[in-house]
């Protein structure tokens, strides 16, 4: 029967369809959490990448190690040129922190925004496909991650928690940044206060960030660093994103659009760690009062 | 038990499909030329191929379990890679009736099959606006690349499995 094998294949490509929307739409939306089966496929797959991971990480670390150690020589005696300079700066920084700390106390003002514990994290597998711009990291909720928590290398901020397994968890690099994700930020100034801004997207031509809402009275020069402010709710202050570069009008004239390059490399990144910020945020507070209540 | 080997195979092409792009090169693999790996939609068209006869379809089958992983691990948005993956592979069945298995209507084949798979992957992308690229740029900087990134794969891989999947599918049938 020709015509009811034609019409099953029919019904198959409409179910598929069907199926198709239905998923993308279930997944797409702003989820707070991964439903349990995907959190269960993830954490299964992350242990075998973790299993792959540990010898093919050591070959590639002993290659690395041999190419270090012809440039070991020189690299030491530029070190060693620095290290005079940073004693000096050493002793300043103790000096300001305890005087911080002194201050802090006279105030009864114990946590600040600028406080975190890291926790440190080995990534183990980048998204294949390169519409996404994410990579998978070996800790998760088990050992204290949650989603939207910035996630840092030693140069700067590469990107956030875009969703967490019990043990592994996923990271939206910068470069994958789009208008739901805003990082609230501070241009910092020699003699002037900070100007704010918000991180609302990237520029893939260029690899830069857009900072965007910037006052138009408010004159950026190139080379001012970009910290996060902490303003935002689940970021903690003071973390490094990167330079300006280039600053101009926004496209109705009332603001200004700043272009900055970020500080750590968003394509060669090994280890890293999720900063968990240690004053809380309104939505923890209000977690707190109504489970006290 | 080759029904085992396969589904082996593929869950380590897709782990190491997320380790090839966090190990190798970072100059080879980030340049301006954006190239997709798609290893185990190339080792299912030659299960496809070479495994499956005109009435089985196990493929297929992999593909919709193996597509459907991928989009749990890497993309995040379920049902893309599924669909994308179990569609090309029944073309790719289905179009195989009319060629000799040799080495060069398989490579037709998987070229067919990857930029096929690619096109319609960037076409479902850019309706859920995840990429708003436009068909020209994406045709040069992706499309090329990936293409000729995954058909060295190919090449290597042919020679490799060919062989031991025509041994599965003679054990296969003799049962």
């Amino acid at each position: 029967m020709p015509s009811l094998f034609r019409r099953k294949r029919l019904m198959v490509v409409l179910v598929g369809f069907i199926v198709l929307v239905a998923l993308i739409g279930f997944s797409i939306r702003d989820r707070d959490s991964l439903s349990t089966p995907e959190k269960f496929l993830q954490d299964s797959i992350g242990w075998v990448q973790t299993v792959f991971h540990k010898p093919v990480s050591l070959v590639d670390n002993t290659i690395e190690n041999v190419k270090d150690m012809f440039g070991v020589y020189e690299q030491n005696e530029v070190l060693k040129a620095r290290l005079s300079e940073y004693k000096g700066v050493i002793q300043e920084n103790q000096r300001l922190k305890s005087e911080i700390e002194e201050l802090k106390n006279t105030m009864d003002k114990t946590d600040s925004l600028s406080d975190y514990s890291p926790i440190q994290a080995t990534v183990i597998a980048r998204s294949s496909d390169r519409w996404f711009e994410q990579m998978t990291i070996n800790k998760g909720e088990e050992h204290g991650v949650e989603k939207d928590m910035a996630v840092m290398t030693s140069d700067g901020l590469v990107g956030k928690v875009k969703s967490v397994g019990a043990f592994h968890s996923t990271v939206q690099l910068l470069s994958g940044f789009d208008r739901s994700n805003k990082i609230s930020a501070w241009v910092v100034r020699e003699g002037e206060d900070e100007a704010f801004g918000l991180i609302e997207g990237y520029d893939d031509e260029s690899g830069r960030l857009l900072l965007e809402g910037i006052k138009l009275d408010e004159e950026l020069s190139p080379g001012d660093t970009v910290i996060s402010s902490g303003l935002g709710g689940v970021f903690p202050s003071n973390l490094r994103i990167g330079t300006v570069e280039e600053v101009v009008n926004d496209q109705f004239g009332l603001t200004q659009t700043a272009y900055v390059e970020p500080f750590a490399d968003m394509f060669d990144i090994s280890h890293v760690m999720v900063v968990d910020r240690t004053a809380e945020t309104i939505e923890s507070e209000m977690d707190q009062e109504e489970d006290a209540s | 038990m080759s029904r085992y080997f396969i589904a082996l195979l593929c869950l380590f092409f897709l782990i190491m499909q997320g380790m090839a792009m966090s190990l190798l090169p970072a100059n080879l693999v980030y340049s301006d030329l954006l190239m997709t790996p798609h290893w185990i939609l190339i080792f299912l068209l030659i299960i496809a191929i070479f495994y499956d006869s005109d009435d089985t379809y196990h493929a297929v089958w992999y593909g919709l379990v193996f597509g459907l992983l991928i989009d749990v691990v890497y993309t995040g948005v379920l049902g893309v890679y599924m669909i994308t993956y179990t569609l090309i592979i029944y073309t790719v069945h289905g179009l195989n009736k009319w060629l000799h298995a040799n080495f060069f209507a398989a490579s037709l084949l998987a070229i067919i099959g990857v930029a096929l798979a690619d096109t319609m992957l960037y076409i479902i992308y850019s309706f859920v606006q995840i990429t708003t690229m436009s068909w020209g740029e994406y045709a040069l900087l992706r499309l090329l690349p990936t293409l000729a990134a995954n058909m060295i794969f190919f090449i290597i891989l042919y020679p490799l499995v060919k062989e031991k999947v025509h041994d599965w599918a003679e054990e296969v049938s003799s049962l």
